[in-house]
Order: C-alpha cells, then structure tokens, then sequence
C-alpha cells in the first residue's frame, strides 16, 4: 500500500512539475530595450553628426550611403575607407580636427581602419538585411532610419553605435509573430520563421 | 513541453507531407541519379566535404564506424559467386534522401528535425541533444553524429585550415546529428536573390555542390513544382510520383522499362531521390 | 563572376584585409564582449565585393595535368572552395575530387614558409635575398655544363623562362621527370598516328575497349572523359555505347564497363592481334601484311595465352564488327611490360583495321606557340640523370615538381645518388623525401596564390591557354611563385634584359599582351585585353590540325608469348595508380587520404589486393599482414581479398608509404615505388610498371581493415537498393 502511495505521489508531482513547467515554458516575449556594452571604437565616429536631423546640425545621411550592402546583402557592411575619404577630402572645415586627422592617417597608411564589431549574432545563425529592407523600405516604403531602427534603435542620438535591442531568438520571432503566430512546439509545416532552417544554419 | 501540446502534435507527427492541407508551395527541392552515369569518381564526397565543412576524422575513428560523410559512395557488386566480379560494380551515391515522411522527423526527443516548406528535412543543431534515435530510425544510416568535439581535436582543422571553412555553415560540436541538407545554404541565397527580382528560383540556378563538381552530371537537382526544370521531367518521364510507396508503373509488365526507382520505397518513407537503374549490355 | 575590369593593385587590394593576418574567431561562439568577433573592414573595395556574398575568379588547377579550369569562390579575402570553369572545353564547369583538395594542398598545415639552408640536419631560416645570393655564387662558380633542372612537366611562360636561364647559365640540362606517365603509349601513338596523344572521341564511339586506361580515374584527363562519357553512355538516338576494359587489375574505370575482361598479365597485345584475325573471320578487310602477320592468333591459341574465354572474345569480334565507329585505346596495363611498346603498338593496330582512324581519333590541335607547349616527363629522363650524376657531371642541381627519392625504385638509389651533387636546390610546397635532402630549400606559393598560365598535353577541343591567377593573397609572406624565382634568377644573369620587369606578374602580362593580337584581342586596349583574359580564366587559340597519318602497318610488331612463371617469386605485382593518390604528390591532404578508394573502399592506408583463389593459395585472409618481397625490397600491406584482379597478380596502390612531407602522409601505408624491379620497354627505356615478380608470405597479426563498406560489405542481400537491368530494355532517346 505504501509502495503505491509513493508511486501515486510520484506521478502526481511529476504530471504538476511538466504542468508548471508548461505554464512557465511561455515566456513573456519582450521587445523592451536592452542595452549591450559600450564599445569603444578606434576613431569615435558621430552618427549624430552624420545621421542627425538638420536642426540638431546633423547632416541627414541615408543609414544606406555609407551601410551600403543593407539592401543586397546578409550584412550592412562597414563602409570602406574610401568613403569616408570621399567626402572628407574636400571638407576643409574639419580636415585638422583630431579624429579626421587620424583617419587620414590610415588612408596614407592603406591601412583598414579595426572598427569592433557592436551587433553580432551567433556563428549558427543566418540573419538577412536583405530581405528586411527589401521589405520595409523598398516595398513597404518605410522610411530607412525608421526601418533600421526597429533594431539598432535611434542612432541619430548616438556617436558610435550601441547596441539598442536584445537581439535575442525570442526578439526577433516577437516581430515575426505580429501576423502569424509561431508555435515553438509544432512540427508542421512551416514558413518563414516557424521554418527552423530559415534562421539557423 | 506539456501532454496538451504532445497530444496535438502525437497525430501531426507520422503525417506525410504533402497532404492536401499543406501542399508545396512554391519549391519542392528533388533529386535524381543516373546511376549508369555515375562511375564511383568521390567528387561528389569530396566537394561535399569542401562545401560543408565536414571534419577528415582520421583512420582510427573511421575504424569505430565513425565515417563523417554526408554523401558517401556504396559500392555493391553483382558477382553471383563467378570467378570474377566481370560486370563491374555498381556505385550509389547514399545522402539523406529528405524523406516526405521522415522516421527520423518523429523520434526526436526534442524536435529539432523538421520538415521545412520547401520540402527539406531539417536539422537544427541548437536543438539536438545527441539522442541518436533519428539515425537509429533512419533506413539509409544517412545521418552522422558528433563523436567528438572536431574543431578542437588536433590535426582536423590545423592553421592555416581552418580559413577553408564555409561561413555560410555551421561548424558544427560535439554532441550533434548532422546530415546532408541539399545546401540549404545554396538554396536560401537562391530564393532570397529571386525574391528581390519578384521571380521564383529558375532550374539550373542553383546547384547543390555534388551536383556541381559530378563529372559526368550524373546528378540532377532542381524543383518538383516546376514543371519544367530538368528533376520535374525526369520524374514524370520515369512515372514516379513523390507521394506513393507502390507506384503504378511497377505493376504494369511494361513498366520495367523505366529505370527510375527510389530507394526503400515500401517503407513509406516517400524520399525525395530518384535513382535511375545503371544498365549493362546484353551483347557482350 | 566579373564583368567589371579593374587592375592588379586594386585587385590585391581588394581581396581584403590582409588574408594571412585575417584573424578568425574561434570555432565556438564568441560574442562583442570577448573582443574576438570582427567586421570586414576595407580601405578600398571595388563594387563588385559585396561582403558575405562570394565572388568567384578563375584560374587552373595544378592537382594534376589534365590543367582543368577553376573558378574559386573568394569571401573576404579568402578562397573557400572550388568549382569547375564552364567555359573551358577540357572540364565544362565540372571537377574532380582531387581538385576539390586544391584548397586543402593551399591551407596545408605542412606547407614550407620559408627558404631553409641546411646546416647539418637541420634547416635554418634565410632570407629570400641570401638564398638567391648563394644560389648564384654556387651556379657561377660551377662548370655552365654541371648545372641541371629535374622538373615535372612544364608548360607556359614558366617554361619559356625556364629555358631562357639554362640558356643564360650555358646549360641544356633540364631533365623532365614522372613517375607515372602514359609514355609509353605516347610513344607508340607517334609511331601509329603520328602524334603522342591523339584526340579521343570517346563521345562518337558506340563501342570503347580500353586496354587497361583508365580513362575515367586517372588516364591522361579524366573530368575530360568522363563529360565525354557521359554522352556516351547516352548514346545517338538512345543506342547506349558499350564499353569493354581488358586489364589484370579493375580500375575504376573497369568497374563501370559492361564487361571487365581479366586478362593473364603481358598478354595485351595477343587479344589485339586475336581480334584482328577473329574479326578478318567475320569479314573485316584489312591489308595483307596486316593479315598475314596475325594469322597465327587463332582463337584457341589467344584464349589459351590470355586466359580469355573463346566466348567472350567471339561476343567481342562480333560487337566490334557490328558497332562502327568504336575506339580502341591502351593504358597503363597494356604498356607496363618489357614488351609494353609492342603491346600498345598491337592494340594501335586493331584501332586502325577497324577504320576509327578519323571518325573516334582525330587530330589534336596544335599549339601556335611552340615554346609553350608542354614538355612531358618519363622515367628515362630521370636515368639519364641518375647516369650524369654517377659520373660527377652535375655540380648544382635545381628540383621543382619532382619527387625522385620517393617515387623512383630502390634499384636507382637516388637518396645516395644524390649524395654526390655537392649543392642541390628543392623548389617545395612541403618537405617531401627529396626536399629533404636538398642543401637549399625554396618554398613555393600554392597554386592558390600564383599567376602563370598552363598549356595542357591533351586539348580538349582546339588548343588553348590556361590562366592561373592568385585566388587570395599570400598566405605566407615567405612563399614565392616559380616564376618569380625564375625572373628573380634571370636578372643576376640578364640584368639588360630583365630588370624591367618589377616581377612575375608584370612579366607575364607584358608577354600576353604582346601577342594579343594571336589570342584574338587585336583591337582591343591592353588593359582591357589583360583583363578579359583573367575573367574568362582559359583563352582559346586559333590553331589548325593536320589530318592523321595513319597507315595501319603490322612492321615490327613482335610479342613474346605469355611469360613463364618464376618459382621464387610466383606472382607479379601491380602497382596501381587510384584516382586520389596518383603518384603520392596530394598524401597530405586528408580529405584525399579519408575518400575511401572506389574498388576497395580502403581509406588512410594502402593494401596488398588479390584474387581469392591467391589468397587461398597463400592461406590468408582478409587483414592478413603480408610482406611483398620482389628482388629490389619488401614492403608489408594489409591482404585484401578481392575477384576484380587476376589469380596471378597482386596489386598495391602507389602514393603511400611516405616517409616525410606532412602529418597526414608520413607513415601512411607502404611505398610500392620501392620495390619495382629494373625492368624496362625495350623500344622507350621506360621503366616496365607491371614487370616486376614478388612472392608473398604472411607476416604479421592480422588487422582489422578500415573500409567503407558498410556492414554488407557491398552484398545488398535481396535488398533492392542498386538495380541494375538490361540495356535493351530501356529507350534511352526517350528519356530526359
């Protein structure tokens, strides 16, 4: 008798234990903030100076111009030197200050400048900027601060950029799952992100 | 996981895909191997193991049954106890035949094998635990696990070798299944590119990588749906369909001479490769 | 791939960031805060580099010399893997495994990094500028007469420079070496059809007997004729070709034949003649001499020498006779004997008196430029200077693409051989048997990281020029390309003549260019030109061919009858050549060593094959350790019992049993090179590969082979896994 009372306690837990668990197994999805670490860049580049509104004394630059692979590519891309040098070059105003100075001391070195990675996923993970941007800005006609700072945050109020959001699996399914609800269980048949194979490689 | 969700999923998982509540859609990635074409050359392995970033796991381990190849070559012969084997071989090339109905998709413990869309058989390593069990139930042994941790075991990817590796594929641990997957690393550039110009991937677009390197092309690959690239015709040709077990050409008497055919086909398995029977001359 | 030009600086430029101080995080998954993840960062980049996507540039494959086209896939800055070029004729975007290891021969951990001088046993690091110093103190303080290159074979601008330094220097003597080479039947095709490597066209034959070449494993060119086979084996209007291998041992390309004919070691050349008097039976007209000469090759008497069945040669006359046009081509088995010309001069014969002449082997193309074509290497070469070195007449001696203490038998002692040349000099990639003994080492860029451009022996169609351009940067600093040795070494002798040229590249380009007008750029700009030429990777020269002279011509053909056997050393021995390891040259790239080879899926290890009627003979079984021991050495090897060789032969493959070179090769397996017995064709003076005798006995604890069988050991056991049916049955013109 006592053997089957444990045995019934046993299973009891057990079955309340894989209940909890279930009422636990959804997790809030969460499309808060978070911040990443400061990241210090081997010449603190304004993105307000750059990006910024005009009355801030921003410039207004498309994200594009210089993250010029966002809409073709996997990754936006740090622009190559010559960019910077493209403009650069015939702005007098600036050309003696500090950190213009130390660029123009790589491009007479030919030397890439080593920015730090600030936005990195996981080795195993495919993200595409292409398809975002493909269908935010160009078919959805999104405009391009906007769409990037769904997860890059405002970065017209930064220097050098800082990562805004988690960047987490959970994040991103968060968006994806606006229109179409994802099941983290199902193994149906599935599209776009409720597609394992979409994202991880 | 609770017993609601494993109740609901229990009859989705023996469930063949298609089904008429969720039929391919735009892609059907397929298969097909001219076996009289191929001549056992291991290009196809080869550029497998570029491709894919499979690990050259060594003499010993190959001798515990710890072969790392996606894409291997059997080989069997025909010799009927003659004096010679005078016929010649008969070379396969064996890879996961994405099965439509997967034994491996419904023993996985914690579900990271799936069935994709375009009609993938799907491997998730972040999932996997190592159970084994999909391998275990695989009919064509076609998946291989992670004995070891091969990143770090001396001497499988020494500096400089380790800049070989392909960026666009995980370099996978220990503890892992990994199987063919039809370079869905290949596939997922092709349909992005084709979705940017509005258009579906056409034939010949994109190749797999043993495809690819296969001197004499005895590989085709393309998209079951579209019914004119080359995989789509050669089916049809070979009246093969991808969701029977029995199919009607084999009883017909004529039937005999189509020479496609799938592999295990009677254990409803549904693969998604179609082998055409290697021939040898009468008259001689 | 490109469509945009660009030029060299920003080319180099381009491909990144440095690729030897790209520094890539870790195999696990790092993170911002481990500081080890990083972004491509460029100074300048050309349009076309997209990071993440990868752009593809052409070039040519050195893994071997059928000098297929490549095209490489390039992601920041490094070459990941390699595909075919479709646009050259010779391998139609296909590829070989053994090009895929291309990648693993650049990446090679083993790989030498920089110039080395020997100081006692070991190797001490010097600078580029020193060792080219002392090697032009040693070559001008030598007699010009007492300076010799040993090579592979050469071709392209690497070979015009080549000769103008011997020319610079005063001397002739460049001695081109292979190990393995159809010289034999290059031969006997001059003497045949007039040229050594005749074009095949295995594509219009409805029927192909192949003695013993291996066409689609290692023959001459094989992603070649596998394309070519291909269409073959779909035939005109669905009339699938046949194909026949007759050889001792199955190749590769006789497990895919309709019929594998086991044939008694030597006699080759019989079966030709049988054939010839079989099919004058059946109504074949051929010249009386022709006739005459054969008569004797009743059916009986050639069964009986053979080991050929009266069946099985009937069934061959008669598909011979039925079938026009077909193709008759002798290989490595044919050749391989004593009396090897006069085999591959037999089966040359049959080729001929079934009228092939002009409808399956035509013409090659010629090379319009002369200089470059390739020069091809045997074994007489190396003799000749084995023989020079024997009587003190080489003083400094160059070695670039040549591994004669690995490969050359023990019976020309070219380790001790070499003792006598007081200064040698070894152009490496990695420091193989005879790098080692080498007073000076030079290492070599990869084929990777070269410019040159590459004539092939066989032209697929018309004659053409291969690119070989660097898919990356170096990968290290101390590396250099032969053509910039060769460059750097013309200058001390041809200052005038030479200087301006900043290096290599700059040469090379300036010799294309100037006959641009020959490569059809006449019109165009030159850095338009040049860079045209890079992106199509092969440029197609106009050439003109002579129709073949053919006259079939039984003069001379003599064959010995079946050899006797020898009681000491009852069985001969087969060194075969698999199509990963060739000649042993790619025993470090472990994905070659871990491709399981095709007949016997043996993989990081070689083996002793025979028949089991052998093998019961000998009381062994499979794993047995055995010594094969012939008159010039002994080696052991793992029994491999297996019916697709003759009872009166064994096999071992060549390519293993390295003493040196890398991790991967060192200790793998046993070097069959060792233990050829000096036997040599009568007519060429090439060593006779299949002539040497061995006996074999058990010697050790049997091991376990390590295969890739599987379970069933290649029985499918009523399983319906590879179906195979009858070629009648099928319409294959209806098919897709």
């Amino acid at each position: 008798m006592y053997r089957f009372l444990r045995l019934s306690v046993l299973l009891v837990g057990l079955i309340a234990a894989v209940g909890s668990v279930a009422v636990h197994a959804a997790q809030p999805l969460t499309t808060a903030d978070d911040l990443g670490p400061v990241v210090d860049q081997p010449i603190e580049f304004p993105h307000d100076r750059h990006a910024g509104d005009a009355a801030k004394g921003g410039m207004q630059i498309n994200c594009m111009y210089c993250h010029t692979y966002a809409r073709r590519s996997n990754v936006a891309g740090i622009p190559p030197l010559q960019k910077c040098i493209g403009c650069h070059r015939s702005i007098e105003s600036v050309r003696e200050t500090p950190r213009i100075k130390k660029l123009f001391e790589y491009w007479e070195a030919k030397k890439p400048v080593p920015w730090k990675k600030v936005h990195d996923l996981p080795d195993f993970v495919r993200f595409n900027h292409e398809r975002h941007i493909q269908r935010f800005v160009f078919a959805q006609e999104k405009p391009v601060q906007e769409a990037c700072g769904y997860c890059h945050g405002d970065i017209k109020t930064m220097t050098v950029a800082r990562r805004q959001k988690p960047l987490s699996m959970g994040w991103c399914v968060s968006c994806h799952q606006k229109d179409h609800p994802v099941s983290a269980t199902s193994t149906k048949t599935t599209h776009g992100p409720n597609d394992c194979w979409q994202c991880h490689k | 996981m609770s017993i609601t969700n494993l109740l609901q999923n229990w009859s989705d998982f023996r469930q063949q895909h298609p089904s008429d509540e969720r039929p391919h859609q735009e892609y059907k990635w397929a298969m097909s191997i001219d076996l009289d074409l191929c001549t056992g050359c291991n290009a196809c392995s080869v550029a497998c193991y570029a491709e894919n970033n499979l690990p050259a796991v060594g003499k010993e381990k190959f001798s515990h049954g710890h072969s790392h190849h996606w894409l291997r070559i059997e080989r069997y012969w025909h010799n009927e106890d003659r004096e010679y084997a005078d016929q010649g071989a008969q070379f396969l090339p064996m890879m996961c035949q994405q099965c439509e109905a997967a034994p491996c998709e419904t023993v996985c413990p914690v579900g990271a094998t799936n069935h994709t869309a375009d009609g993938l058989n799907s491997q998730v390593y972040n999932r996997c635990v190592g159970s084994r069990y999909c391998n275990a139930n695989c009919p064509y042994k076609a998946r291989y696990f992670n004995w070891y941790d091969y990143p770090t075991t001396a001497d499988v990817w020494p500096a400089p070798m380790e800049q070989q590796l392909n960026p666009d594929v995980t370099v996978r641990g220990k503890g892992v299944m990994e199987k063919c997957t039809f370079c869905v690393q290949r596939l997922t550039v092709a349909k992005s590119n084709a979705r940017t110009e509005g258009r579906s991937v056409q034939d010949g677009e994109v190749q797999t990588a043993c495809q690819q390197a296969c001197p004499t092309g005895a590989i085709s690959f393309g998209n079951l749906i579209d019914p004119e690239s080359r995989v789509a015709k050669q089916w049809e040709k070979q009246q093969v369909k991808l969701n029977h077990d029995k199919q009607a050409k084999d009883a017909v008497h004529d039937g005999d001479k189509l020479r496609g055919y799938r592999i295990l086909e009677n254990l409803r398995t549904y693969p998604s490769v179609m082998y055409l029977e290697q021939l040898r001359e009468g008259a001689i | 791939m490109i469509e945009n030009s660009f030029n060299r600086r920003d080319f180099l430029k381009v491909l990144g960031w440095g690729g030897a101080t790209v520094a890539l995080s870790g195999c696990g998954n790092t993170s911002v805060e481990d500081g080890r993840e990083y972004v491509t960062s460029y100074v300048e980049t050309a349009d076309y580099i997209i990071p993440s996507i990868g752009t593809y540039f052409n070039s040519t494959c050195a893994q071997c010399d059928a000098g297929c086209g490549i095209m490489g896939r390039v992601r920041e800055g490094r070459v990941l893997k390699l595909e075919g070029n479709p646009d050259s004729p010779i391998n139609s975007g296909k590829m070989c495994g053994l090009g895929q290891a291309g990648v693993q021969a650049h990446y090679n951990p083993d790989r030498v990094r920089e110039p080395l001088l020997r100081n006692g046993d070991k190797g001490e690091a010097i600078t580029w500028e020193k060792a080219l110093q002392l090697v032009n103190e040693k070559v001008a303080s030598a007699n010009p007469g007492s300076v010799a290159f040993l090579t592979g074979g050469v071709s392209g601008h690497v070979k015009v420079l080549l000769k103008n330094y011997l020319d610079a220097i005063g001397s002739d003597r460049h001695y081109v070496y292979e190990a393995v080479a159809p010289s034999v039947v290059r031969a006997a095709n001059k003497k045949a059809y007039g040229v050594e490597m005749p074009r095949l066209r295995l594509d219009r034959a409805k029927v192909v007997v192949s003695f013993g070449a291996d066409f689609l494993g290692t023959w001459v060119s094989p992603v070649h004729f596998s394309r070519q086979y291909a269409k073959f084996r779909k035939g005109v209007n669905g009339e699938r070709g046949v194909l026949v291998q007759v050889e001792s041992k199955m190749t590769i390309t006789g497990a895919n034949a309709d019929r594998w004919l086991a044939i008694r070691p030597g006699t080759e050349g019989i079966l030709a003649l049988g054939l010839i008097n079989a099919l004058i039976a059946a109504g074949l007209t051929v010249p009386a001499e022709v006739a005459a000469a054969v008569k004797d090759y009743t059916l009986d008497r050639v069964s009986n020498d053979t080991g050929v069945s009266v069946e099985h040669i009937g069934k061959l006359t008669a598909l011979l006779k039925d079938r026009s046009p077909s193709l008759v081509i002798a290989g490595g088995a044919a050749e391989g004997y004593a009396h090897g010309s006069q085999n591959a001069a037999a089966v040359a014969l049959l080729n001929q008196v079934l009228g092939n002449v002009g409808k399956t082997v035509e013409a090659p193309a010629s090379m319009p430029f002369p200089q470059m074509a390739p020069i091809t290497g045997n074994r007489s070469s190396l003799q000749a200077l084995n023989d020079s070195i024997a009587k003190d007449e080489v003083k400094v001696l160059f070695n670039c693409g040549a591994n004669p203490v690995y490969s050359a038998p023990a019976s020309m002692n070219m380790k001790e051989s070499l003792k006598k040349v007081p200064f040698k000099v070894a152009f490496a990639h990695y420091m193989d048997e005879t790098a080692m003994e080498a007073d000076l080492v030079l290492p070599l860029n990869s084929s990777m990281e070269d410019w040159g451009t590459v004539v092939p022996e066989y032209f697929a169609e018309g004659a053409q020029l291969n690119i070989q351009q660097p898919l990356m940067e170096k990968l290290h600093p101390g590396t250099l390309g032969m053509g910039d040795v060769l460059l750097a070494l013309l200058k001390q002798r041809r200052p005038a003549e030479y200087n301006g040229y900043e290096d290599y590249y700059a040469y090379l380009k300036n010799a294309m260019v100037a006959i641009k007008g020959a490569l059809g750029g006449e019109n165009e700009d030159d850095d338009v030109f040049w860079d045209s030429v890079l992106s199509q990777g092969v440029v197609k020269l106009t050439s003109s061919s002579n129709a073949l002279v053919s006259s079939a011509s039984a003069a001379g053909l003599q064959l010995p009858p079946p050899a006797a056997e020898d009681g000491t050393y009852p069985l001969r021995l087969i060194p075969a050549v698999t199509p990963n390891m060739r000649d042993g040259r790619h025993a470090n790239e472990p994905w070659l060593q871990e491709s399981p080879d095709p007949l016997t899926t043996i993989v990081w290890d070689s083996w002793v094959e025979m028949h089991p009627k052998t093998a019961a003979k000998l009381g062994v079984v499979e794993g047995d350790i055995v010594e094969v021991a012939s008159k010039n050495g002994a080696i052991k090897g793992q029994v491999y019992v297996f019916s697709g060789i003759h009872p009166d032969v064994i096999s071992v493959p060549l390519g293993y049993g390295h003493e040196a070179m890398g991790r991967y090769s060192k200790g793998v397996g046993a070097n069959a090179f060792k233990i050829l017995d000096p036997v040599f064709d009568q007519q060429t003076g090439e060593l006779a590969m299949y002539e040497t005798r061995v006996k074999v006995t058990k010697a050790g604890k049997r091991v376990i082979v390590v295969k890739d069988e599987g379970p069933a050991g290649g029985n499918q056991s009523g399983r319906r896994i590879a179906l195979r049916m009858a070629s009648g049955k099928v319409n294959l013109a209806e098919e897709v």
